[in-house]
């Protein structure tokens, strides 16, 4: 660093090159610096703001939130944020004359701390940004967000297909078969004392387990009709087309004893082996009585509850 | 000068305490008597008779602005102020309703002192 | 773990309560409605047991969303408000009323929180700070989303104690529960019960039973 007499001019050529309003007040709430920034967007000049208390010159700031907060800054050591959500347009700052004229406040963010220099004088630093780019560009990235996850087919945390690709593959798929007169069968599965290992290990362990058991059993479906989805929560679905009740019930055991055998840990589960299992409901329709949707699903849903009433850790079929 | 008599309703016994200090420090005769809630505030204050009552806000049951409320129409001529440290124009106003007084917390000496000046006169 | 007396907790709480009643008279200034807030408990915890209140409470997905600064100064620690992530949009939207377009809201609903954080920490801890006859210096909120874990990990991971508040936030009708985690070790715990134990010995003369 050059020395305080040299650095000085570069200081304050750097204060008014920077594109932030910046401004500073002493312990009495007067106006010490006032930079080009915030010369340029309040068409107020500095030499007209020194030595001049910052409420003579912004009056409808007293009994305001930027009050207290310089306040804190002074009186307390410590800086406020003034979000430009809970404070809309706080100073009477323009982009530029075009603005000015229409009276288009900018969009603020301000942040106020305190400054301490050495020999016990304590001044407050007021930064102002111009947020008005930075808040359209979010708008625009949310709006995108959104149309994007409206358009997806996949489940965030266990990358297997989401509730939105079941609903509509169940709907084709109950077409279809009742069209082609062949079976169809439904399973719907969750995971056992699912609440109890969230409580006992923590959600981010809880999520982990969801993605553990996802991965083990998606991988079992043979044939690319046949859909792994997650339904809800920790409960997940598997449509499985040209699949006849006793195929599907075989295939059921199967998933009930890769996720036995992976031995996950769960302490708080209330069955004797302390470890990760799942229930399993079956339903299947054949031509004989191929009905609506809601009903596999529903008749699916009762025999996932039989599982569970029955002991859980196994497979039920109606 | 005859010795008053004061109540203080705080469920913070800490609060308490310190009320009662900035009195006695400054007037060992009077009566400082206290209550945790509105209720026992009530009970206590049919049988007391205070000259000064001062009333945190925020009390679980029965708030301290009900039970100033209370206490005002059984007590015509006490002094009753209320104490926090949320002050707004919507509780000052009910204040100003019920016809008692409103004072900033925290307690110091000073705002204590404030608040007795009337038994003093 | 450090112990505090009974009188030393009871004043804790006290102050706490001027702390956040203060903030809540600050957000009514924003709000154009009235704003309570009280403290109606507080207690002492490991990192581990404050994580799993936290959990255990929870009634929607379990993730929070936590607003942090750190203080300096008469102690340190690392503050954080934190709030269900449900609530939050509620809590902005009750700040902000009804005439801001949704889709607006939500871009700059982690702004809004960092604020209503940066207000409701620094009440807190400049009313502590104030009472307690000590200056503190605090940094700028720091915004976090997701679980009680990952939120209370944000001091470092070396043995540590939570001091837990657990707040009432009344606004508009709308009842919210929200809790504030100070992080400290234990040469901070220290520190703050010899500054409780100092305010009580200069406002009420002395140790009392």
């Amino acid at each position: 660093m050059k020395s305080s007499l040299e650095s000085l001019p570069l200081l304050q050529g750097v204060i008014d090159c920077i594109d932030v309003g910046t401004l500073v007040l002493d312990a009495s709430e007067r106006v010490v610096l006032w930079n080009r920034w915030m010369e340029h967007h309040s068409g107020v000049l500095g030499a007209e703001t020194l030595e001049r208390s910052f409420f003579d010159l912004f009056p409808e700031q007293r009994g305001k939130r930027l009050e207290a907060a310089i306040g804190q800054a002074l009186r307390s050591n410590l800086p406020s944020l003034l979000s430009q959500t809970l404070n809309r347009w706080p100073l009477p700052l323009y982009a530029n004359k075009a603005a000015a004229e229409k009276g288009e406040r900018m969009q603020q963010q301000i942040t106020v701390s305190p400054l301490n220099l050495g020999n016990n004088e304590r001044f407050c630093l007021i930064q102002v940004s111009d947020v008005t780019a930075a808040v359209q560009r979010e708008n625009l990235l949310r709006e995108q967000a959104v149309a994007l996850r409206s358009q997806t087919l996949l489940d965030d945390l266990t990358g297997v297909a989401n509730r939105r690709h079941f609903d509509m593959a169940i709907d084709r798929e109950t077409r279809r078969a009742r069209r082609m007169g062949t079976p169809l069968s439904l399973m719907m599965l969750d995971i056992d004392y699912f609440k109890a290992y969230n409580d006992h290990y923590g959600h981010q362990q809880g999520d982990a387990c969801l993605e553990a058991v996802a991965s083990a059993l998606s991988t079992m479906q043979q044939r690319p009709a046949d859909l792994f989805a997650r339904y809800g929560g920790e409960e997940f679905a598997v449509i499985l087309p040209d699949t006849p009740a006793d195929a599907a019930v075989m295939m059921a055991n199967a998933m009930c004893r890769k996720v036995r055998d992976l031995r996950i840990p769960h302490q708080a589960s209330r069955s004797d082996e302390r470890i990760v299992t799942i229930s399993i409901g079956v339903a299947s329709s054949d031509s004989s009585n191929a009905g609506e949707v809601y009903e596999l699903i529903n008749a699916a849903d009762r025999a996932l509850y039989q599982a569970k009433a029955c002991g859980r850790n196994r497979v039920h079929s109606l | 000068m005859k010795p008053s008599t004061v109540l203080i309703v705080d469920d913070s016994r800490v609060s308490r305490m310190l009320t009662r200090q900035h009195i006695q420090v400054r007037h060992a005769d009077w009566v400082v008597e206290e209550a945790a809630n509105g209720d026992e505030a009530i009970a206590k204050a049919k049988g007391l008779q205070p000259d000064l009552v001062l009333l945190d806000v925020n009390m679980p049951g029965m708030n301290g602005v009900d039970a100033a409320a209370a206490l005002r129409a059984m007590l015509p001529n006490a002094h009753i102020s209320l104490l926090t440290a949320n002050v707004q124009a919507a509780t000052r106003q009910r204040a100003e309703e019920i016809g008692v007084g409103f004072m900033e917390k925290p307690i110091t000496a000073e705002r204590i002192a404030q608040l007795i000046a009337p038994l003093e006169a | 773990m450090v112990r505090l007396t009974e009188l030393e907790h009871d004043a804790l709480v006290e102050l706490f309560n001027i702390g956040v009643g203060q903030a809540a008279s600050s957000m009514s200034e924003i709000v154009n409605e009235t704003v309570t807030m009280s403290v109606p408990a507080i207690s002492f915890l490991t990192r581990a047991t404050a994580a799993k209140l936290l959990t255990s409470r929870s009634t929607g997905n379990g993730r929070l969303c936590g607003i942090s600064q750190h203080y300096s100064g008469a102690f340190d620690t690392e503050a954080i408000l934190m709030f269900p992530e449900e609530k939050s949009q509620e809590i902005v939207r009750l700040m902000v009323g009804e005439a801001m377009p949704l889709a607006e809201l939500s871009a700059m609903e982690q702004e809004a929180m960092s604020e209503i954080g940066n207000i409701l920490l620094n009440s807190c801890v400049g009313a502590l700070a104030n009472l307690l006859g000590h200056e503190l210096h605090g940094s700028l909120p720091a915004y976090h989303v997701g679980y009680s874990e990952e939120i209370l990990a944000q001091a470092g991971s070396a043995e540590t104690a939570v001091l837990m508040l657990h707040i009432e936030f009344v606004i508009e009708r709308q009842q919210i529960a929200g809790d504030v985690a100070f992080i400290m070790d234990m040469t901070a715990l220290h520190d703050l019960k010899q500054h409780v134990a100092d305010f009580l010995d200069r406002s009420i003369g002395g140790a009392q039973p």
